[in-house]
């Protein structure tokens, strides 16, 4: 999580840069951030559960005992010696399956919250800073978009999208990942928005102004970088929220496809099999829920350090 | 312990407190060292700047400090330690025999609930009185405390009065239970000088009223000298010097003392002369910092020696109940800091570099019952009506008005950040697009700005050099190279050192933060500079660096400047013309000589009475105004000032709004007002 | 007041002109056309041409807009491509069973979660806040699939207790058969309570902070007086509307727990017209979930600006 977004944040500075020290400035900014929110007892305990699922994510498939889609023992065994977490209706290894979904849950539900946070901050930061009808117009669209339940959106544009005959070019990871930009960016840009109203009227942009610098100036130089707090909060929020769409996606069946391994779909699959093999859906169930809890604690953590009030929206 | 006199037994006794914070960020020293009495009937007035630990003073008093904190030393209220009370014992003292009023009354009422329930249940819990009696004693209350219509006022909700009153509810929160103690922490700041004012009045009176012993805080030594029978002075924690008001304002005997009554502009009569304000060098001893065995006062002193560095100095006793924190507090010398120079005055000549005529601005438009029909029900907020002016070259034009006269509107309007709805604004003959991202380089570049908030003013996530850099290279046109050269010699030029320049805007205090914005306003070639209440949040010891500043450039470089403030002795001091607004109309306008000696419009005559005055001795003047400004929202039928004018002459005042009329022998001098001179002296001399 | 009522119903009018917009051209203008999606790849174009003619499908998409609406508004949806039945009917008896298990979930999350919420705030940092607060973490980090799975391991393979599906007879109340409803009810009120908790607590924090209370307590009040006259009435405010919002969102969640149980509401038929790509069904639910929402949001305005004297008296 650390390291794409300071990735990102050279990236968005870099094209923006003239005074000198616009890396050190974002890169500092956020690496306080996250320095302050180790300091919270809720970041303690959340970072290294993230750690853990983050070395999944990376060395999953390669840490697992066996392969995710090989059929290596009896069906519906359950969790012994040798297959720890027991196996599934085909035999495979639930432990190893789980261990290499990781990646994939991660990477989809990271990518998909930056997009999102990438297209709300431009488009929040942009009507804000505007303001006028435009501002007006922007905003009536987004609020028309949040009325519906950021599921339903995606189902929509997933099934609409992805299944028609371009969608098909696209994977349907990528799918996802767009489907999770498009869904939060409504909600991001509100939150964008407001903090830009309220740093526009703070007496460095009038200032700035008044020096005659043009508006995409004031907004990435003198704007953003005032925003990180809330961008750090707002990250992890939406990353927490990205994982909870992404595995119900994946629930419904509409997330990466079989055999490749997928917590939601292993859980959905273990529906018809849960009364005789529970621990079918425990492993993944369990994965899910530790991870999100790890990035809300972590949230919280970032929150008191940043002492942004406990308040967010909903997915 | 006073067992030889136990009639003058103190109320309150505290003695040797310290308060201690425990935070994430580290240890706050709040309070170090404070001894003080408070008697029955007596204003202890407790003053000092900001973060000297005056306000942690009052609320230990009150047994409610937030946060891990440790308080030592003992607060004897009628004998018994309240720092050693138990929370049940100390509810029952609160509101019943100790009771506070605040610094923000807006935030201190509860929003949602009618302020008459909110003053009954102090009288219900604490008097154990039933609902009637209780609602009785409230409307006495209300109607002690001089709020209008006591009977009904109590069915209002907070955000439905204005400050004032707001206030005045919660001084009648406080008088509720006949309380034994009442503490005000900066009960009048944030309100008008005229409101302020008027609750001063008030606290004078409840002195002579009731029997209890009044804690005044206080950073304002003016207020202080109002109402204060005995002050005690603070600074970092300790309290530094304390003595009855008269004997502390004439004989002082701690150099802090003597150096924040240098601070402070004085104002004058007709025949004295302005003089030279000074500053006090350096910053306070932070509270982050620990104890240490030297005088905490001792590397800002003017009369600094070897002793104060080596040893803390103990309170001494000065006679006449005197008592100083000073090693030598016999050889306090009056001109300590610095001889009292009479200000240069620039004669009244001077060409018009920037003319406005007509200037308006207005918020919003007309708002329907139904949104888009309906019969119109809310009109826009008419903040700036038609003013006009004049800035001459190498002049300053201080401004000056109560919160809602228009004066921050106008700054805004001229420097182009909210576009005017109508009127024409030159500069030096040529005119001045509405907006600023319409204006020529050579005009921003003429037209300067300094904000209130210093630390609003620069960007908190970038370095000092930013601003700075920026505004030589987009202004002057300055290359990469010349422009750091020059950055650095802006620096010096406002007493900071060079390598400030790749500083955090955090790193530094509010006075330096405020120099930086200078030098940013000093950077291209600034022809008139707009200061918003530049001074307005700084602490009166760093004030006059900053104005002392603008001074210097301005003798310099011949700058003009645009100065706008709340604060007439600010004003009084900086400008050679100035301008009185009120309630977005020009009241007054002209030389300011002309303006002040003698005030010739009943507005500015009040604004001057209402200025609290560093001297116990100054005769308060007894013109109040009633009320608060106006909301900006009607449209005067007659004068704009006809419905709070002390000196109102008769039903052409509501009926016709008040020609312009030259006031005085200069000819710039204008007064928009039905009175004529000699009319206002008469009704003065009545 | 008025006028305030009159800026938020045209703001929700407004909104709802947009949704509409977004449903139709989501469903109809994107997706290529549904004569195409119905007759699939190998086809004549003069069939094609035919069949859209016949739907009307070859008019400009700005006719076949208000065409939608227009009948949209006098309650005709039209009719379902799977069942061949009008769109009505067979969303009437889901939506329903559907609102049944809102209500109890509703009713039983809201009260517990405000009373716990404000309980745990006026504590905070005691023993009772953190075990709350951290419950509610972890309420709100489960997504309704896992709560569902795992209610149903427990009570029903293990203690049997319960139904592990909810599968009714067509034509039959879910209220005939109450334990069907408990496990989707329960899944439904974790999350809602713990977010309305968080959310409360939260307000009930910012509110202990403020100036005014701060007045209460050196007024000399008792607790108790305190809590009920200056910090709930303030820290409801921003509440109420969490709670619409939630109203709206609960429709979310409404979709996986009623796939988890095989309940038969909206939820899982929503699914199903996806899957099948049953356009007027799909445009009658999503307009039908955002009405939810906006007259959700209308509500919370309502009572916000009853309870706000701010705005009642102005």
């Amino acid at each position: 999580m650390m390291t794409s977004n300071t990735i990102k944040g050279r990236d968005w500075t870099a094209v923006f840069r003239t005074g000198g020290s616009g890396i050190t400035t974002s890169v500092r900014a956020l690496k306080n951030q996250f320095m302050l929110a180790f300091r919270t007892p809720a970041g303690r305990i959340g970072l290294p559960i993230v750690l853990i699922h983050l070395t999944l994510a990376l060395f999953g498939t390669w840490l697992a005992p066996y392969d995710a889609t090989d059929f290596v023992g009896p069906q519906l065994d359950a969790p012994s010696w040798q297959f720890l977490m027991g196996t599934d209706v085909f035999g495979r290894d639930i432990l190893s399956r789980v261990m290499s979904g990781a990646g994939s849950i991660i990477g989809i539900s990271a990518a998909g919250a930056l997009l999102g946070i990438a297209l709300g901050t431009i488009v929040g930061m942009g009507s804000g800073y505007k303001g006028g009808k435009t501002d007006e117009v922007i905003m009536r669209i987004m609020d028309g978009l949040m009325s519906f339940p950021s599921l339903l959106m995606a189902l929509l544009v997933l099934t609409i999208f992805a299944s028609s005959e371009i969608g098909q070019r696209l994977p349907q990871e990528g799918w996802v990942i767009l489907t999770i930009g498009i869904v939060f960016m409504p909600p991001i840009s509100r939150v964008m928005r407001s903090t830009t109203l309220a740093l526009k009227t703070q007496e460095f942009v009038q200032s700035a102004r008044m020096r005659g610098e043009p508006a995409p100036y004031i907004i990435f130089r003198e704007i953003l970088p005032n925003t990180w707090s809330v961008l750090a909060v707002e990250l992890s929020v939406r990353l927490s929220y990205a994982i909870l769409l992404a595995s119900s996606l994946g629930f419904l069946g509409l997330g990466v496809q079989p055999p490749s391994p997928d917590w939601g779909l292993m859980i959905s699959e273990s529906r018809r099999y849960i009364v005789a093999a529970p621990w079918v859906a425990l492993a993944p169930a369990f994965a899910v829920a530790s991870l999100i809890i790890g990035v809300n604690l972590l949230t919280d953590g970032i929150r008191q350090a940043s002492r942004l009030p406990q308040k967010g929206t909903y997915p | 312990m006073n067992e030889k006199q136990p009639e003058v037994a103190p109320l309150v006794q505290v003695d040797h407190l310290t308060v201690t914070f425990y935070t994430p960020t580290g240890v706050v020293h709040a309070v170090r060292d404070a001894s003080f009495e408070i008697l029955r009937s007596q204003v202890l007035g407790l003053v000092g700047e900001s973060g000297c630990g005056k306000s942690t003073a009052a609320f230990a008093i009150m047994g409610y400090l937030q946060g891990v904190n440790r308080v030592d030393g003992y607060i004897s209220f009628e004998g018994k330690d309240i720092t050693k009370m138990s929370a049940s014992e100390i509810r029952r003292l609160r509101g019943d025999r100790i009771a506070m009023v605040y610094q923000d009354p807006a935030t201190s009422l509860n929003p949602s609930m009618r302020v008459g329930p909110q003053v009954e249940e102090v009288i219900r819990t604490n008097l154990r009185l039933g609902s009637e009696q209780a609602h009785e004693r409230a409307v006495g209350l209300f109607e002690s405390v001089g709020l209008a219509d006591p009977e009904n006022i109590g069915r209002r909700y907070p955000h439905e009065l204005s400050g004032g009153m707001q206030q005045r509810i919660v001084i009648a929160m406080a008088l509720a239970c006949d309380p034994d103690l009442l503490i005000m922490d900066e009960p009048t700041t944030g309100l008008d000088v005229t409101t302020e004012a008027t609750i001063l009045d008030l606290v004078v009176d409840l002195k002579r009223r009731v029997r209890a012993g009044i804690l005044f805080v206080s950073h304002n030594l003016g207020v202080i000298a109002r109402v204060a029978d005995r002050v005690a002075v603070m600074y970092a924690g300790q309290v530094i010097e304390q003595a009855p008001a008269r004997e502390l304002f004439k004989n002082t005997h701690h150099p802090y003392t003597a150096g924040l009554l240098s601070c402070v502009p004085r104002p004058i009569s007709e025949d004295e002369v302005t003089t030279k304000l000074t500053s006090i060098p350096g910053v306070v001893y932070e509270a982050s910092k620990d104890d240490i065995d030297a005088c905490l006062f001792a590397s800002r002193c003017p009369m600094v020696q070897d002793q104060c560095q080596e040893k803390a100095p103990e309170m001494f006793n000065a006679g006449h109940g005197h008592e100083s924190r000073c090693f030598f507090w016999r050889d306090v010398p009056k001109g300590l800091w610095g001889k009292e120079i009479p200000r240069e005055e620039i004669g009244h000549e001077g060409t018009s570099v920037l003319s406005a005529k007509n200037l308006r601005k207005f918020y919003g438009r007309w708002q329907r019952k139904y949104l888009f029909f309906g019969p119109q029900v809310k009109p826009p907020v008419r903040a700036l009506v038609d003013a006009d002016f004049d800035v001459k070259s190498g002049r300053t034009l201080g401004v000056v008005g109560e919160s809602g006269s228009g004066k921050t509107t106008m700054a805004r309007t001229v420097a182009g950040l909210t576009p005017r709805n109508r009127g024409e604004l030159q500069l030096r003959g040529d005119d001045l697009a509405p907006e600023v991202e319409e204006r020529s380089r050579q005009q921003r570049d003429a037209l300067r700005m300094v904000f209130q908030n210093p630390t609003a003013s620069l960007n908190p996530q970038l370095p000092i050099s930013h601003a700075i850099l920026r505004s030589l290279r987009k202004l002057a046109g300055l290359s990469r190279r010349e422009s750091r050269e020059r950055a650095a010699e802006l620096l010096q030029a406002v007493g900071l050192d060079p390598g400030y320049l790749e500083r955090l805007p955090g790193e530094l205090s509010g006075g330096e933060q405020q120099r930086v914005a200078l030098a940013g306003a000093f950077a291209g070639n600034a022809e008139i500079i707009l200061a918003d209440e530049a001074v307005s949040s700084l602490d009166v010891s760093v004030q006059a660096q900053v104005l002392d500043l603008l001074g210097k450039h301005q003798r310099e470089e011949g700058t003009s400047y645009i100065f706008i403030s709340h604060d007439l002795g600010v004003v009084r001091y900086v400008s050679d013309d100035i301008l009185v607004l009120y309630a977005g109309h020009v009241a007054e306008s002209g030389p300011a000589d002309c303006v002040l000696k003698p005030p010739m419009h009943p507005y500015t005559e009040a604004l001057l009475s209402a200025a609290p005055v560093p001297d116990p001795d100054a005769k308060p003047t007894s013109i109040r105004l009633p009320g608060a400004v106006p909301t900006l929202l009607e449209r005067f039928q007659g004068c704009f000032f006809a419905g709070r004018c002390p000196r109102k002459i008769g039903p052409i005042c509501d009926q016709s709004p008040p020609p312009p009329r030259i006031g005085s022998d200069d000819s710039d001098h204008i007064i928009y007002c039905h009175i004529t001179a000699d009319e206002l002296k008469t009704i003065q001399q009545s | 007041m008025v006028r305030f009522l009159a800026v938020r119903l045209s703001l929700i009018v407004l909104t709802l002109l947009v949704v509409s917009v977004v449903i139709f051209m989501v469903t109809e203008v994107l997706p290529g056309d549904a004569a195409q999606q119905a007759l699939g790849q190998s086809v004549t174009p003069e069939s094609l041409e035919a069949l859209r003619a016949k739907w009307g499908l070859d008019r400009p998409c700005y006719v076949r807009y208000f065409d939608w609406i227009g009948s949209a508004l006098q309650g005709d949806l039209g009719d379902s491509y799977k069942y061949n039945k009008p769109v009505v009917e067979i969303v009437g008896p889901r939506l329903y069973n559907s609102i049944i298990l809102l209500v109890f979930a509703f009713v039983i999350s809201v009260p517990t979660a405000v009373i716990t919420g404000v309980w745990a705030g006026v504590r905070r940092s005691s023993f009772g806040d953190q075990f709350a607060s951290i419950v509610s973490l972890v309420g709100i980090s489960l997504p309704e699939f896992v709560t569902g799975i795992l209610f149903i391991v427990i009570f029903a393979s293990w203690l049997h207790w319960l139904p592990s599906s909810s599968i009714l007879l067509p034509g039959t109340s879910p209220l005939t058969r109450p334990s069907i409803l408990v496990l989707p009810t329960l899944t439904m009120t974790g999350v809602l309570f713990a977010y309305i908790m968080r959310m409360t607590r939260a307000n009930v924090i910012d509110v202990m902070e403020t100036n005014y209370v701060r007045t209460a307590i050196l007024k000399g009040l008792p607790m108790r007086r305190i809590i009920s006259r200056h910090i709930i009435p303030n820290a409801m405010l921003p509440t109420i509307s969490v709670i619409a919002v939630n109203i709206g969102w609960m429709l979310g969640g409404l979709i996986i727990v009623e796939n988890v149980f095989a309940y038969p509401g909206i939820g899982s038929l929503l699914l199903v017209a996806i899957q099948s790509r049953d356009v007027p069904i799909l445009q009658a639910l999503a307009l039908l979930i955002a009405m939810t929402y906006a007259v959700s949001n209308l509500l919370a305005d309502l009572s916000y600006g009853l309870l706000n004297p701010r705005i009642r008296i102005s």
